[in-house]
């Protein structure tokens, strides 16, 4: 298994999952917010879900963070690299719990993990894939600097890709 | 769990190791297979991918999880082993899966007993279980191979069709460990 980094920004830590997150989680893919996010989740769907996305660290290198506020410990959500059976690239992905929406907290901490992801692991490229319809994902997106990459290959064709800017561009 | 890596086990013909995501094919190749039907199987392939990185995440989120077994010769694929314990399972189950052309070897069996003593004399666990379909004539005979006693008084999985076997507890039978 693959050491996993806690990442600090100004106003969160990213650390490695507990099975303590898992209600916190669990709560929001059970919810509406997470029809765009492949659909509702009963709860022993949202631990395969919640428990594959860590498994990057042992099959990968690389995985899923639980963002915390930094200063209470509070979970706020998810954030990580991930890459599926079928996915051509290594995605960047991020989720907050409702509360903490709407304070660039997903913004702060995808943007974290994506240079974690270019100067821990030497990556060169990020993509996102993310449903046309969800315009708070898309407007993320484009403030991370990503735009939209209509040749990558995807997943899955209901969904859009956005490519990140690379490590030379944001340098 | 720490950086300390997931330890490789060995028994006489197999090697108990990490999971890698080459392992996928011939895993998704089972579960994709009638002969997962005991196991809530067949599965999608995208269904299986979350079994399979599920069981791989354990290790990150336990400090216990699910091993490839291979062959100790070869290093082909056997199948997978370990220590499991998802949201809903009251206690650690102990798991097991070899792929069609690995089964009525025993390979199951040696790969079970190693996980078996690794969580006892490694891990320090007391209390494992066996959570498996009462349909499932070939695990169940496994687990009674295993020692493992049929218990109808423990939890089951919430919402799982199973019977409950609990595995001799360490120090019980040979090779088991420290007495409690």
């Amino acid at each position: 298994m693959h050491p996993i980094p806690t990442l600090m920004t100004a106003r969160l830590t990213l650390r490695a999952p507990r099975v303590e997150d898992f209600e916190p989680f669990a709560a929001f893919l059970a919810s509406d917010r997470a029809e765009m996010e492949r659909g509702r989740q009963d709860r022993d769907g949202a631990w395969l879900h919640f428990s594959s996305a860590v498994s990057g660290w042992v099959l990968r290198g690389y995985g899923a963070f639980s963002v915390t506020d930094r200063r209470t410990g509070g979970y706020l959500g998810e954030a990580g690299v991930f890459r599926e059976h079928n996915y051509p690239e290594p995605e960047l992905g991020w989720m907050v719990v409702p509360e903490a929406e709407g304070k660039g907290i997903a913004f702060e901490a995808a943007r974290a993990v994506r240079d974690w992801a270019y100067d821990a692991l030497g990556l060169t490229t990020l993509v996102s894939y993310i449903a046309p319809e969800n315009a708070r994902s898309v407007r993320l997106a484009e403030r991370l600097g990503a735009a939209r990459d209509d040749a990558a290959p995807r997943p899955w064709a209901d969904r859009l890709a956005y490519r990140h800017p690379g490590p030379e561009a944001l340098a | 769990m720490s950086a300390a890596g997931i330890p490789v086990l060995e028994t006489p013909r197999l090697r108990l190791r990490a999971p890698r995501s080459g392992d996928f094919e011939p895993y998704c190749g089972f579960w994709t297979s009638e002969r997962s039907v005991w196991e809530d199987g067949p599965l999608t392939r995208v269904q299986a991918w979350k079994e399979f990185a599920s069981a791989a995440g354990l290790w990150a989120l336990r400090g216990y999880g699910a091993w490839s077994v291979e062959d100790r010769a070869t290093g082909a694929y056997l199948g997978e082993a370990g220590l499991f314990q998802p949201v809903h399972y009251p206690e650690p189950d102990i798991g097991w899966m070899v792929v069609a052309g690995a089964e009525g070897k025993g390979i199951a069996h040696e790969a079970a007993l190693a996980v078996r003593d690794w969580c006892y004399n490694v891990r320090g666990l007391r209390l494992l279980m066996s959570y498996i379909d009462p349909r499932n004539a070939r695990s169940i005979r496994l687990a009674e191979r295993l020692g493992a006693i049929r218990d109808d008084t423990a939890p089951l999985p919430e919402g799982e069709y199973c019977i409950a076997f609990r595995h001799p507890a360490p120090g019980t039978t040979p090779g088991q460990g420290a007495p409690a």
